[in-house]
């Protein structure tokens, strides 16, 4: 009993500490003008208003970046979903040369502090007239979220047991067949989980979109988001409200995944 | 169900990309050139970046709409960045060849394009009789040319009081003492302050550098040397200790938010600001007078502000002489008398001509004219590249003073000591020594040999396109061409500019210089601490981020009803994206109005912590905040492992009377460390490389350069100090650091494993 009290207790606080900060964004949010500065701890208060999501919504170009958000996003996350569903396939299921090279260079590209990249991507993409426009972002995002991806595809394909291909191969399936008719649907968990971290990676990143994109037409939401950013004005209340709208898709993205997220994300669990 | 998923996508997909297909045209969103293919004449395309804030923004907007209308044509894209961000990215821009035609923000950044060579000098383009009907603020001179057009004249301090609680404002820091002392009241005498005398962003150098002249000296001398060990200095920094801890009229941390909110709800009597924020008082329905700063008595001198323009440039890169002609042209619209008179009328700014001093719009307004007689006590703002490594040099030292960390004295001549250093490191142009030879020879013959060795490898690399294996090839290919693409060029762009003399001095044509940069690096003792507090930083976050969702899984698959729930409740955090939770944590630590000091008075009577302005204290705010946002993906991965530890093991413990530690001890964490390990190291590696957590939480590193960890330093190395060939190699030394770190760590599992 008394260990039931203690872990409801834990639970509670632990809930608290993880709610709270998005609790605080939504009562910034309402507070209309003096956005920034109260005293008070509550989030609902007689002064609340909406005036700022109104506001947001309808004066200035949120909707456009949303889209562009919503746009850039999705494709990114279709490109990394394919790519990394074939190579993680290859690299789990066959032995060939560089295998063990490649895997750990997937690795690598994750230690080489990404700050420094925006000088030369920055060169590459101007030579290639990529500047202010989307195709540059594609490639960049669904590359960037790609060793990730494909490290926790080949996790999961190494826990699918061989002998479904093997069975699939005697009937007389070919490999593409076999892998596009069987190992793929199987692996959904793993396939949902490769097209969130696409998406969140490509939906939240700022550094490169301000590099590459500069037409206030073609921004993404963080970038508009910082917009209310000024060095000594920043618009509070607009920037909660944008913060929580953000927030929003990725929110119904992982709630509605999230029985995929825990079978999904195996981490190199079991050994293939 | 599977397949039904997949079908989601495909629907999803197909629903965008005929939603996008309608927009993609008309506005241009996939083709950029789309323009070019209609019939109408060929629009000249011109961009301009600016830094204005959101009041002015709207005028400028509102200007450039009005010229396109005039000119048809011509397109003018505006473009806002962040005052920093501009400066970086118009850096990477220019360098790339390209770049916005016009840029415009502070005088100060003048001095720093004018050295890379990145902006246009302007004695050829505009006579010399066209500079003369500008306030020589406006114009300033960067080794004997011209390089900006001033649009305002001002960005000065001054004393700004709420005439409601003040009728008259001090004239001198006696006085000003006198009248805060009076008006730092608390009300409800519960130990908090309720009221101050005066606020201010003191720990901002730049709000407190009009002192320094008023105690008789100045930050640079005429030449351009930093000139910070001095008694004026010294004194400025305890006039500042005093106001907050002697006569304690000042709040103990303020930042410009604070300062401002204060001021605006009637909570401080007086406020050190700018002319930019007349705008947001007048907003917020304040009834303020302005003043000088107020007469220093011991001196009797008065504070200087430093007094700048904020101006257009024009970019050195042109795509063709049109654009050259039509960019003059917007920057002699833009500064003309109509334009100038638009953003006095509507946002109140100071005009740069002359002979708009004399319009009745600026004669009867009586804040203007008040702050032209405040400007009189100005001095103009440093221009020249070097004065930036003293602001950063006094900020740094001058926020470790304000920590309590050094004296006064030791702060003064640290300060010196320090900008003297950087100023000579991003002056120095580097010259190739004999290892740049070695090196070179070194490339060369290793390049042969790798050919060489790997011909056999890629000889059967091609012919397996057509061998059995063809199969794996076009599997793989796809996502490695991806990555190389992306990845590689950068990564060995980095390595040759580490080997380079890169800087502010040799921006467009730096050349290989050999090891100087990694032996800089290796011999500074600086990295070595850095490197220490990384490996705290990252290790105390990784185990938090393990334990915290270890714990939660554990709780959750045994004692939790409906798990679901749970389950999404505490993903909340990792949904949230990055930047915004470093800049909600940094909100909420702020020490007047942040929910955690407020949650510590009200319930818990304690005195507020000053979280951002002590350094261990804004390190441990840095962790906490990373603390939350990553332990939700090790629980995921947690729970993962707990799934597939079979029910079987824990009934057959149960028989045993095996009590919960023991079960856990000895069935749960051996069955999930294989889970949590490779997990742990991902997250070591994400850890130690994370950027934005500590540099937005801290404001880069405040206070005084005592929160950084390596990446946030090769940040600042590079973007801010102009050192990108030293930043190249000390991120070259992260990323030899991290493959060591994790090739061990894999070995040694892998081993285990084996055993």
């Amino acid at each position: 009993m008394i260990k039931k009290i203690l872990a409801w207790l834990s639970i509670l606080l632990f809930a608290v500490f993880s709610i709270y900060p998005m609790l605080y964004v939504l009562s910034v949010s309402l507070r209309g003008d003096n956005a920034f500065q109260s005293h008070s701890l509550e989030i609902f208060t007689a002064n609340s208003t909406v005036k700022n999501f109104y506001t947001l919504l309808w004066e200035t170009d949120f909707l456009i970046w949303m889209r562009n958000s919503l746009f850039i996003s999705t494709v990114t996350t279709l490109l990394g979903v394919s790519f990394a569903s074939t190579s993680a396939y290859a690299l789990s299921r066959y032995r060939f040369r560089g295998r063990n090279m490649m895997l750990f260079s997937l690795l690598a590209t994750q230690m080489f502090p990404s700050t420094m990249l925006i000088l030369p991507f920055y060169i590459i993409l101007s030579k290639l007239h990529l500047i202010d426009n989307f195709w540059g972002l594609f490639i960049i995002y669904s590359s960037t979220a790609l060793p990730f991806c494909v490290w926790q595809m080949k996790s999961y394909y190494d826990t699918v047991p061989k002998e479904l291909e093997e069975a699939a191969l005697l009937d007389g399936c070919s490999q593409w067949m076999t892998f596009y008719k069987i190992i793929l649907p199987i692996s959904s968990p793993a396939l949902v989980i490769t097209a969130l971290f696409s998406f969140m990676s490509s939906w939240s990143e700022y550094v490169i979109a301000a590099v590459v994109l500069q037409d206030p037409q073609l921004y993404t939401l963080p970038l508009g988001l910082r917009s209310f950013q000024a060095s000594l004005a920043t618009q509070w209340g607009l920037y909660a409200a944008g913060a929580l709208i953000v927030c929003v898709p990725v929110l119904i993205l992982f709630i509605s995944i999230s029985r995929y997220l825990v079978s999904g994300l195996t981490m190199g669990s079991v050994k293939g | 169900m599977k397949f039904q998923l997949l079908s989601y996508f495909k629907v999803f997909f197909v629903l965008y990309i005929s939603s996008f297909a309608f927009s993609a045209n008309s506005s241009g969103v996939l083709e950029p050139s789309a323009n070019l293919k209609t019939n109408k004449p060929p629009q000249l395309r011109i961009q301009l970046w600016h830094q204005m804030i959101y009041g002015h923004r709207q005028v400028l907007s509102e200007a450039l709409r009005q010229y396109e209308k005039e000119n048809p044509g011509l397109v003018i894209q505006e473009t806002y960045r962040e005052t920093e961000e501009l400066r970086s990215g118009f850096q990477a821009a220019a360098m790339g060849g390209s770049g916005p035609e016009l840029v415009y923000g502070p005088s100060d950044q003048i001095g720093p394009f004018a050295a890379m060579n990145i902006i246009r000098p302007l004695d050829d383009i505009f006579t010399s009789d066209l500079f003369s009907k500008f306030d020589p603020l406006a114009t300033p001179i960067y080794q004997g040319h011209h390089y900006m057009l001033g649009g305002v004249v001002g960005n000065h301090l001054m004393l700004i009081y709420n005439k409601k609680i003040l009728d008259r404002p001090p004239q001198n820091s006696d006085e000003l003492i006198e009248i805060g002392k009076n008006f730092t009241i608390d009300e409800d005498g519960d130990g908090k302050i309720d009221r101050y005398g005066l606020v201010f962003n003191y720990t901002e150098p730049f709000f407190f550098a009009p002192f320094i002249s008023a105690y008789g000296d100045s930050l640079m001398t005429a030449d351009g040397k930093p000139n910070l060990n001095t008694l004026g200095l010294k004194k400025t920094f305890q006039f500042i200790l005093d106001l907050r801890d002697k006569y304690k009229i000042i709040p103990k941390e303020c930042d410009y938010e604070t300062a401002n909110a204060l001021f605006k709800q009637g909570k401080a009597a007086m406020l050190i600001n700018g002319d930019w924020s007349w705008g947001d008082y007048k907003d917020a329905k304040i009834d303020f007078g302005i003043a000088r700063i107020p007469l220093i008595s011991e001196t009797k001198k008065w504070p200087s502000p430093l007094v700048g323009t904020a101006g257009y440039s024009l970019n050195i890169n042109m795509r063709s002489p049109e654009h050259l002609r039509a960019a003059v042209n917007v920057m002699k619209y833009l500064t003309s008398e109509k334009i100038q008179l638009l953003f006095t009328e509507k946002v109140g700014v100071l005009p740069s001509l002359l002979a708009l001093r004399s319009n009745p719009l600026i004669k009867e307004n009586s804040l203007l004219q008040i702050s032209v007689n405040i400007m009189e006590v100005g001095s103009p703002m440093p221009v020249i590249p070097e004065a930036r490594a003293v602001w950063d040099s006094l900020r740094i030292q001058y926020q470790k003073l304000l920590a309590g960390s050094v004296t006064p004295e030791e702060a003064a001549r640290d300060a010196q000591k320090m900008s003297e250093s950087q100023i000579h490191d991003m002056n120095e142009i580097l010259q190739p020594d004999f290892s740049a030879l070695i090196l070179k020879l070194f490339i060369m013959i290793g390049g042969l040999w790798l050919c060489w060795a790997s011909r056999g490898s890629i000889v059967s690399f091609i012919k397996g396109f057509h061998g059995p294996q063809r199969f794996v090839y076009f599997m793989m290919l796809p996502a490695f061409i991806g990555i190389f693409a992306v990845i590689i060029y950068p990564f060995f762009y980095n390595i040759a500019i580490s080997f380079s003399n890169f800087s502010l001095r040799t921006f467009q044509d730096w050349s290989i210089i050999g090891v100087r940069n990694y032996i800089d690096a290796l011999t500074d003792a600086r990295i070595y601490a850095l490197f220490g507090k990384t490996i705290i930083w990252t290790v105390v976050n990784v185990f938090f981020h393990v334990t915290i969702g270890v714990f939660l899984a554990v709780i959750i698959n045994q004692t939790m009803p409906v798990k679901g729930f749970w389950r999404t409740l505490f993903i909340i955090p990792w949904a949230v994206p990055q930047y915004i939770t470093a800049l909600t944590w940094r909100g909420m630590f702020n020490q007047e109005y942040g929910p955690i000091n407020i949650f510590l008075q009200k319930y818990l009577h304690l005195s507020p912590v000053q979280w951002l302005s002590q350094p261990f204290t804004a390190f441990a705010a840095c962790i906490l905040t990373n603390v939350w946002l990553g332990f939700p993906f090790m629980m995921i991965v947690a729970l993962g492992g707990l799934q597939s530890i079979p029910h079987s093991l824990y009934e057959a413990a149960f028989l045993d009377r095996a009590n919960a530690w023991q079960r856990f001890k000895h069935i749960t964490l051996p069955l999930l460390m294989p889970v949590m390990v490779p997990a742990a190291l991902l997250g070591c590696i994400w850890t130690f490389n994370n950027l934005n957590i500590v540099w937005l939480v801290s404001n880069a590193g405040e206070p005084g350069d005592q929160t950084h960890i390596l990446v946030s330093y090769v940040y600042k190395a590079a973007f801010n100090l102009y050192r990108y060939g030293y930043a190249a190699a000390v991120s070259v030394l992260i990323f030899l650091i991290l493959v060591l770190w994790s090739l061990g760590s894999l070995l040694s599992q892998y081993k285990k494993e084996t055993k």
